[in-house]
């Protein structure tokens, strides 16, 4: 797979605070690329920069095969982005946004109608089309938000918290869309967010803390790497447990046991079968991977 | 071309259906209009009284009124060229706050398109507006007292034309710099307190101390407020010749209500005082036009 995104030793200040510090990675071609960290971090900067909306210190930003510097039509024509907060206009109805979205990459009328079916079939907001995007619930707002980045059919998504305050139902019924376009279209998704589930999905993380990479790679490397697994056992008495000589807890009258890995694991059951005769074996949450490489837990965007 | 009308369009739906944007638009000219006629309106016809017994002369009270009501409009008319103008352009500001300005430049729509569909977007609401206030204000006037003639009117709405374009590009420089709420706010309070004055639209530039006389003779809306003041009382004065009024209290009267405007002691022409005008127009384009150029290198860097 070629690479979509190349970002060679980028760099950001804001005065003395140094935003981006030398930051380089690559995003494959249909890649789901988790970029994780806490506010501050420096994720917003990147995508700024990304996305020509923010110039950089220093470093080389690749976008499509498209030079930031040299190309930043290309570049922009390769990205949809999703922002934090939905950026339409909000007196406006849906179709006069997307209408309008659509002209300024000059796709013609007859074009623009079939995609937006399209997408209002992927999304689900075929009934919204004439309703103004100020009145939509947070839910409805953010599949049009989707709609919007969709419409010129990008090589590459960029969703930037896409999910935060959404309802379970929503966000699935957002992820089922991006995982459909990533399937159909082989769509690069660059994600950045706050639940750790979502980036258990992906196929590379690049954890990011105070503007450098403080870990990267896939979530079983950085599960494997970053935490131990976790032994559940049940019916078996507190007594038994402690004499294993691991940490453990209790959890309503079954006790998590953590092991360093999966051979400890095996090796412990094969030890005592008399004692896992009813178990679970899970392997270290990205919860667990994000506060052993940053020391913080990343719970609604703050470090805690 | 496309990418152009789609801005344009855009811009103007916004501001159409953000009725705070548009009903604060049109609220100022019709705040204008009622503490004109309510509180100035009866100071202008002392004065007028007064210099014309000074002189010896007397008039009809038609005269006095159309000739008060002429002063009023062209006034009121100066004033909100310009400040539905910066209004109107909030617009511009509101989508550097909301971050609408962010997505649409992810199109990959040209800078200069971006900021052309703002001034044209711009001056289309500001024309609706101030045309609208210019048909109230003859109404106003023919109510009053009526000597405009055919002429004067198409010279009337070529002033405003002229002056909704120098307001929407002055406000497009401004607002380029302006991105958050209390700038917004800060820049309406002190066009919206400070433009009257400056231009002579709230007290002549005649009864200004000679110093600052001097500095506002440089600042070209001056000169699109006596403009419009000489063709709101062109016909007022040519009344007041015909009824055998000597010519030196015509002359005084033109003084007093900057219908005369002198640059050093020199009397600014009226075919001046357009050339100055659309030269200003031109050069606050140009500039804007280049400003949205300038940043998209600054970004590019």
């Amino acid at each position: 797979m070629k690479n979509v995104i190349e970002i060679e030793h980028l760099s950001k200040s804001f005065s003395e605070v140094k935003a981006v510090d030398d930051l380089s990675f690559r995003v494959k071609e249909g890649e789901l690329f988790a970029f994780l960290g806490v506010n501050g971090a420096g994720k917003s900067t990147t995508i700024s920069i990304m996305c020509g909306q923010l110039s950089k210190d220093s470093g080389n930003v690749k976008i499509g095969g498209a030079d930031l510097d040299k190309e930043l039509d290309n570049v922009r024509r390769n990205l949809g982005v999703v922002f934090q907060n939905s950026v339409l206009d909000k007196k406006l109805s849906v179709i006069d946004n997307l209408e309008c979205r659509s002209a300024l990459y000059g796709i013609k009328k007859s074009k623009f109608k079939s995609r937006l079916d399209e997408l209002a079939e992927l999304l689900d907001f075929g009934n919204l089309m004439n309703r103004t995007v100020g009145k939509l619930s947070g839910g409805q707002r953010r599949r049009i938000d989707i709609a919007r980045a969709l419409i010129h059919q990008p090589k590459i998504l960029i969703l930037d918290e896409p999910t935060t305050g959404l309802d379970p139902q929503t966000r699935k019924l957002l992820w089922d869309a991006v995982t459909q376009m990533r399937k159909d279209n082989n769509m690069t998704v660059f994600l950045t967010t706050h639940y750790m589930e979502e980036a258990a999905d992906a196929d590379y993380v690049v954890i990011l803390d105070s503007g450098k990479i403080a870990a990267e790679g896939t979530p079983l490397m950085l599960k494997n790497t970053y935490t131990g697994d976790y032994i559940t056992l049940y019916d078996v008495n507190e007594n038994d447990v402690k004499n294993l000589g691991l940490p453990f807890v209790n959890i309503n009258g079954s006790y998590r046991i953590s092991v360093p890995d999966t051979a400890s694991a095996t090796e412990l059951i094969i030890k005592n079968p008399e004692l896992f005769k009813d178990y679970e074996i899970i392997k270290g949450k990205m919860d667990d991977v994000f506060l052993s490489v940053t020391g913080k837990n990343l719970t609604g965007g703050a470090a805690k | 071309m496309k990418q152009l009308k789609a801005i344009i369009k855009r811009n103007i739906k916004l501001y159409f259906k953000d009725k705070a944007l548009f009903f604060t638009s049109l609220i100022t000219p019709m705040i204008l209009l009622v503490l004109y006629s309510t509180f100035l309106g009866k100071t202008y016809e002392n004065s007028f009284r007064f210099s014309l017994e000074a002189a010896g002369a007397s008039a009809s009270d038609k005269l006095i009124n159309g000739c008060v009501a002429a002063q009023l409009i062209s006034s009121l008319l100066a004033v909100i060229c310009v400040t539905v103008a910066f209004t109107s352009n909030m617009l511009m500001v509101q989508d550097k706050i909301t971050g609408a300005k962010s997505d649409l430049i992810m199109t990959s729509v040209k800078n200069r398109t971006l900021a052309i569909g703002y001034f044209v977007a711009n001056l289309f609401s500001t024309l609706i507006v101030c045309g609208a206030a210019a048909v109230v204000g003859l109404v106003y006037m023919y109510i009053s007292g009526w000597y405009m003639t055919f002429s004067d009117v198409m010279f009337l709405l070529l002033d405003v034309i002229l002056l909704s374009l120098f307001g929407s590009a002055l406000s497009s420089i401004i607002n380029f710099f302006v991105s958050s709420n209390g700038q917004m706010s800060a820049v309406g309070t002190i066009i919206s307190a400070g433009y009257g004055f400056i231009c002579g639209a709230y007290m002549p530039i005649s009864q200004f101390s000679e110093g600052l006389q001097k500095f506002i003779s440089f600042l070209p809306g001056t000169y699109a407020t006596s403009l419009i003041r000489n063709h709101t009382m062109r016909g007022v004065f040519e009344k007041m010749s015909n009824l055998n009024f000597p010519k030196e209290v015509i002359e005084g009267i033109k003084d007093s209500v900057d219908c005369n405007l002198y640059f050093f002691e020199e009397r600014v022409s009226i075919s001046s005082m357009f050339i100055i005008l659309i030269v200003s127009i031109a050069v606050l384009l140009a500039i804007y036009i280049s400003m949205g150029a300038l940043l998209k290198r600054k970004v590019k860097s």
